[in-house]
């Protein structure tokens, strides 16, 4: 995707196949300003109304909207400064009861919010290839992050804004490569304070600038680095906190922050370990009606199909999920991972820690959405080049990771351009990377584990295809049998879910056994930074 | 004058008076043993008159300047290209690349634009093979988002736009029986295009009634504006698109460009699908443009891979999807004609015979249900008719950045002239402007007409024009190079002084003007005008885009296009003084103009007297630039009309002993000095045709004569010349008096 740089472009502020990969970006997300928007829209330019129109101190309290403020105090901060710009161009944009405004000037405005906030992650990715191990696999890699589908699918077309969030993730992260462990830790309690779904990330960086910043090698305590960070830390919440806590309103905003009054699974499952034992459950209560045998079968849970409803899943079959389950499995699996970080903080080992500790918050968490995804999919690409393990279980979850974003835009012509413009980029990348870092399979099992990932992901070909016609069939069939909802309206995305929710978890496996086993003895190029 | 038999006959005796024997030799090498030897592009060559080292004729400005360079010799070694160069080249190479530095116009690879960046970049990373797919991909990607966005008529009833029209059709012909389709309500977009559209509507028709039959459900359909049909309408321009006009490309640019490198073939794949002009008429306002135009293009490769049959049957399709073909009508029938003449009275009018009965059969198989023993009655094949051809309409629409419009701010046409006149007036001068190709196209198959030579030649090159004769009934000729630029002045001309002409129609001008521009090397003379034709094509349809609601992916698209191809306008201005070309001056000029309207429209509003303010300026900004081309296409027929026949009259035929001559200066040649001229064998790739190169064939006849590839290296058929110039062409001559 990016040419290799030449020496005469040294000097210039931006090379010009940067240049070339901001102007296409930004020419296609221009292209895409009239297509469809989710209700995230609405929410956003509610939030530029509240925070506008409103006092700090109503902020988190109004319900003029069903939109409520429901992100961290940062979060409102940006919005409120982006409200200062909107109300000079449109002063209905924050006007507080314009629910549902739609006009041009607010398109044009908060679309184009994403893109320059989306600067900042091109920023740090650019400032990634700068200093990295292998720079013209860095650029690809960076290349592929800036333009990834997950950014075009969420951010420019559903409407949010994660390429900024993520690219401060990603600072921070760079932070941490570059040695500068503080500011690595400044800017992810900043990112927590912008959006609190990092936290899931935040046991992989406490264990990290823990052990590698607070404590020297041989396990004292280095205090001066130690109260730096903590104050820093601390700083950075009272920041963001304080105005809130001052007038008493703490409890208000975590009560707006952690609803945990959502069910198991959203609306459309999200690909992870629940949406397969949701299935397993769905498959067991089929078999059980048909055969008749005398399972136990929770009557609630017939009821409970995933209608499209938030509400609770209720298992008819098997043993019903509680918060307090997924909770210790998610602590229990990164505990593992934290374990093996602390034996070894360096760099690479924090990243494939935190790409894993997001992975297992992401499987295994209550009420998890399928957009979190991109919270894997984001670090993992940064070790895609590391070596061929890594390179394959990237594919595969990317694919799949991708793949399960498709249902979000449910609108005929924006489907088929997330179909073409994720294989396009899927295509830019892999052919590239998959040349570097090919190895030979070492034994027969090697090869067998090869060919069955291989069947997979070209299912997903044929999973496209039967997404793509479900709806045209359907209509055939309700034509000539007359209309009759028999409940499968859903199976697509029941589909979709299960088939990706088997690539992520298998992702995880391989991931997680990489990093468990083979780490010490096999090392790739990120090994080189410590 | 045309039969020297042998070796120099293209001799110009212009630059042989100009220069003594001896240098003239040692620059034109047509060695035919050292392979060592480079075709090279003079453009970036800067000679010092006063160097001792070189003795080689001193090209003059013009010279240098001249659009020769793109198409007589090799691309600069391209910075884009990373090959190697054979070791046996080396020595040729390494003067011109320490000169090279020297020039102005040598392009690092930050300037070469982003197409060729990533091409580069690709090939080197194992992509070659997929490149074309993963660009055919990404265009349609782009398309999708374009379409996107809003449509001509979008949500304007009672009569909407383009698109209705389109839909309408495709409502009509899948649900009235054939003789109703011209005839059917006709204030409604009754059907007004010839019966191939009409016949694509009714399988897209077909199609929607499979998948949704609400999108085309007779009279209730009207206007329907649901985002599912608006998708499926939309890709049905796309699978067109894909169908006809991205193969034709991806085979023109690997026939016409096939002696170039594989990048270069796909660079110039990428900029004709990418396009603005058509994009944003195709995938936005909504049209099936690309359809015609993938046709005509599709007749080029058949003319340039020799299937003239196939050409003209194909270009009859073009026509019989819109009348709007027409335009090239003039070019593509003289080529095929001149084709004739070229080859004599046997083959010619054998040839020309075929062609007659192909183009009469395709016509009445386009017309058949028209027809008495498929229809009713004989008076109906006069409805399709009468509706593609209306002449009752008034000599321009809208602002159309033509003559008629442009010199209708001063004069009041309509006032002056009765309507009847001005058709005539319109149509005499669109015969004008059209005139001189025919003309140089019929010359110089006159001049290069291979049956009145074999009589003449001796008895070896007898059987040998038997033999290229043979070939040449399967083959194209020389006058092909004259093609593009005969189609860009036939459709310019008509698109400036013919009656009834719309904004959109610039396309058909402009799509030969691409043809050429996409294997440009940047810095010529075609890739100054091309990019500058293209860019303003597009500004002339702004009052179009801007009132479909395009104006935000007109400005998207144009960004990216000038990204792509390498052209920075802004850079232009900003370097205009001192200038290096008067094209530069000019392209700086309108740019210029361009954006201070763009600035000025929204902050001012148009005084009432004058509502048309701001298109009216458009067309006055615009129509100098056509007009240019148009000259400019003119210039370039008389210029490769010459190159490929020389002003040969002046030749003197006394080739035999120069010949020996220039054989024993080979090794001369060889020296460290810039070699004008290919030697065949070794470096075939590199020679840059303007016509389509044939791999084998080429290759062959370079074989038997270095002569042959020397010819290769401006046209597409060596076979047909390498009888009258074996021993050696000095094709820099021809150059050399052709500019003057």
């Amino acid at each position: 995707m990016k040419p290799e740089s030449d020496a005469s472009s040294s000097k210039a502020w931006l090379d010009p196949s940067a240049w070339d990969i901001l102007i296409l970006s930004t020419v296609f997300k221009v292209l895409l300003f009239p297509a469809y928007r989710s209700t995230d829209f609405e929410v956003h330019r509610n939030w530029l109304a509240i925070t506008h129109s409103l006092p700090i101190s109503q902020w988190y309290y109004d319900t003029t909207s069903e939109w409520t403020l429901d992100y961290p105090p940062f979060f409102a901060y940006f919005e409120k400064l982006l409200s200062i710009p909107a109300s000079f161009i449109d002063p209905r944009i924050v006007g507080l009861n314009n629910l549902n405004y739609d006009s041009w000037s607010v398109i044009l405005y908060q679309r184009t919010t994403v893109i320059i906030t989306e600067l900042v992650l091109g920023a740090a990715l650019l400032r990634f290839i700068r200093g990295a191990v292998d720079p013209p696999t860095q650029r690809i890699i960076s290349a592929s992050l800036f333009l990834h589908p997950g950014f075009l699918i969420i951010d420019h077309i559903h409407f949010q804004y994660n390429g900024f969030m993520f690219g401060i993730l990603l600072w921070s992260i760079l932070m941490a490569r570059d040695g500068n462990k503080l500011a690595s830790g400044i800017l992810f309690a900043v990112l927590l304070n912008f959006k609190h779904i990092y936290m899931y990330l935040a046991p992989a960086y406490f264990v990290y600038l823990l052990r590698s910043f607070c404590l020297s090698p041989s396990g004292r305590i280095e205090i001066k680095n130690f109260l730096a960070l903590a104050n820093a830390v601390i700083a950075v919440f009272i920041a963001s906190l304080a105005p809130f806590a001052l007038m008493g309103q703490i409890q208000q905003l975590f009560s707006r922050l952690f609803p945990f009054t959502r069910g198991l699974n959203h609306a459309y499952w999200a690909p992870n370990a629940w949406a397969l034992i949701t299935a397993v459950d769905r498959v067991l209560l089929k078999y059980a009606k048909s055969s008749g045998s005398n399972l136990h079968i929770n009557t609630a849970g017939v009821v409970s199909t995933s209608r499209g409803l938030v509400g609770d899943t209720v298992f008819a079959v098997l043993p019903n999920v509680k918060p307090l389950h997924t909770f210790t499995i998610t602590i229990a699996l990164q505990s593992i991972v934290l374990i093996k970080l602390w034996f070894h903080p360096t760099y690479k080992s924090f990243l494939t820690a935190l790409t894993l500790c997001g992975y297992a918050s992401y499987l295994f968490g209550w009420h998890v959405h399928e957009k979190a995804v991109l919270l894997i999919l984001i670090p993992l690409s940064l070790l895609a080049a590391e070596r061929h393990a890594y390179f394959r279980t990237f594919v595969i979850a990317t694919v799949a990771g991708v793949f399960s974003l498709f249902p979000l835009l449910f609108t005929p012509a924006e489907s088929v351009i997330e179909v073409i413009y994720s294989i396009v980029w899927f295509a830019s990348i892999y052919l590239p990377l998959s040349k570097r870092v090919y190895e030979f399979p070492k034994s027969l099992s090697y090869v067998i584990l090869d060919l069955f990932e291989k069947t997979y992901l070209g299912g997903f070909v044929l999973l496209q295809i039967f997404v793509a016609s479900f709806p045209v069939i359907a209509s055939w069939k309700s034509s000539t049998d007359g209309p009759s909802s028999n409940g499968l309206e859903f199976l697509p995305l029941m589909v979709t879910s299960v088939y990706c929710a088997i690539g992520l978890v298998w992702g995880f496996m391989r991931l997680i056994f990489i990093y468990l086993h083979e780490d010490t003895t096999y090392q790739g190029q990120l090994s080189t930074i410590q | 004058m045309v039969d020297v038999p042998d070796s120099i006959s293209h001799f110009p005796s212009k630059s042989s008076r100009k220069f003594p024997s001896q240098s003239f030799t040692r620059s034109s090498s047509t060695s035919t043993s050292a392979g060592n030897s480079l075709v090279i592009n003079t453009s970036n060559i800067h000679l010092q008159s006063s160097s001792s080292q070189i003795i080689a004729p001193i090209p003059r400005r013009p010279f240098l300047e001249s659009d020769a360079s793109s198409w007589l010799h090799t691309p600069p070694l391209s910075p884009v290209s990373s090959r190697g160069i054979s070791p046996t080249s080396t020595r040729a190479l390494s003067p011109y690349t320490s000169l090279a530095g020297n020039g102005h116009e040598r392009l690092s690879i930050s300037d070469s634009g982003m197409g060729r960046r990533w091409i580069r970049w690709s090939h080197k990373r194992g992509m070659r093979t997929s490149l074309v797919v993963l660009i055919f991909l990404a265009s349609v990607f782009l398309k999708l988002c374009l379409g996107v966005g809003s449509y001509s008529g979008q949500n304007t009833p009672p009569m909407y736009g383009d698109y209705e029209a389109q839909r309408h059709w495709m409502e009509i012909t899948f649900h009235l029986p054939i003789h109703e389709w011209y005839s059917y309500d006709l204030h409604y977009w009754g059907l007004d295009y010839p019966p191939l559209t009409a016949y694509v509507s009714w399988l897209c028709g077909a199609v929607a009634n499979i998948i949704n039959p609400t999108w085309i459900a007779l009279h209730s359909s009207r206007g329907i504006e649901t985002v599912s049909s608006k998708l499926f309408m939309r890709l049905t321009v796309i699978i067109f698109d894909a169908l006809i006009y991205v193969p034709a490309v991806l085979v023109f640019s690997q026939t016409w460009y096939g002696a170039r490198s594989r990048r270069t073939q796909d660079l110039a794949f990428l900029m004709l699908i990418l396009q603005p002009a058509l994009f944003l008429i195709d995938f936005g306002h909504f049209q099936y443009n690309s359809v015609m135009l993938g046709l005509t293009i599709m007749a080029i490769n058949f003319f340039a891979t020799g299937h003239d049959l196939l050409g003209a049957a194909s270009f009859v399709l073009s026509l019989g999807f819109k009348q709007m073909a027409l335009y090239y009508a003039p070019a593509v029938g003289t080529y095929l004609l001149a084709k004739c003449v070229f080859l004599g009275p046997t083959d010619g009018s054998r040839l020309f015979v075929r062609l007659g009965c192909t183009t009469v059969a395709t016509f009445i198989l386009l017309f058949l249900p028209w027809i008495p023993p498929f229809s009713t009655s004989p008076a109906l094949i006069l409805d399709p008719i009468s509706r593609i051809f209306p002449f009752a309409r008034g000599l321009f629409e809208d602002k159309v950045a033509n003559f008629w419009c442009a010199s209708n701010v001063v004069i009041k046409w309509k006032t002056w002239i009765a309507q009847e006149m001005l058709v005539k007036v319109a149509a005499v001068l669109t015969l004008l402007g059209f005139l001189p190709s025919v003309i140089v196209m019929g010359k110089t198959a006159w001049e290069l007409k291979v049956w009145n030579g074999s009589a003449e030649t001796g008895s070896n090159s007898n059987e040998h024009t038997q033999n290229s004769n043979q070939e040449e009934s399967s083959s194209h000729t020389p006058i092909l190079s004259l093609l593009p630029y005969a189609l860009i002045n036939s459709s310019m001309s008509f698109f400036l002084f013919s009656f009834q002409v719309h904004e959109k129609t610039i396309l058909l001008p402009l799509m030969p003007l691409m043809l050429l521009f996409a294997g440009a090397t940047p810095g010529s003379e075609v890739y100054s005008w091309g990019a500058l034709g293209s860019n303003v094509a597009v500004f002339s349809m702004w009052p179009l885009l801007q009132k479909d609601g395009l104006a935000l992916p007109y400005f998207a698209l144009l960004v990216l296009w000038n990204r792509v191809i390498g052209h920075n306008p802004i850079r232009l201005i900003s370097t205009a003084f001192p200038f290096n070309s008067l094209v530069h001056l000019f392209s700086a000029a309108v740019y210029t103009a361009i954006i201070f309207l763009h600035l000025l429209e929204p902050l001012i509003t148009p005084p009432a007297r004058y509502p048309d303010l701001f298109p009216v300026l458009n067309v006055l900004v615009s129509t100098p630039v056509f007009v240019c081309l148009w000259l400019w296409s003119i210039k370039c027929c008389i210029q490769v009309g010459w190159a490929r026949s020389g002003p040969s009259d002046l030749v003197k035929p006394d080739g035999e002993p120069r010949h020996a001559k220039l054989s024993t200066a080979a090794s001369d040649a060889s020296q460290r000095r810039p070699s004008f001229i290919a030697k065949p064998q070794g470096d075939r790739t590199r020679a840059i045709s303007l016509g389509p190169a044939q791999g084998k064939r080429l290759r062959r006849s370079s074989t038997h004569s270095a002569a042959g590839s020397a010819s290769s290296a401006i046209g597409p058929s060596p076979s047909s010349l390498s009888r009258r110039t074996t021993g050696g062409i000095l094709v820099e001559g021809h150059v050399e008096a052709s500019s003057q």
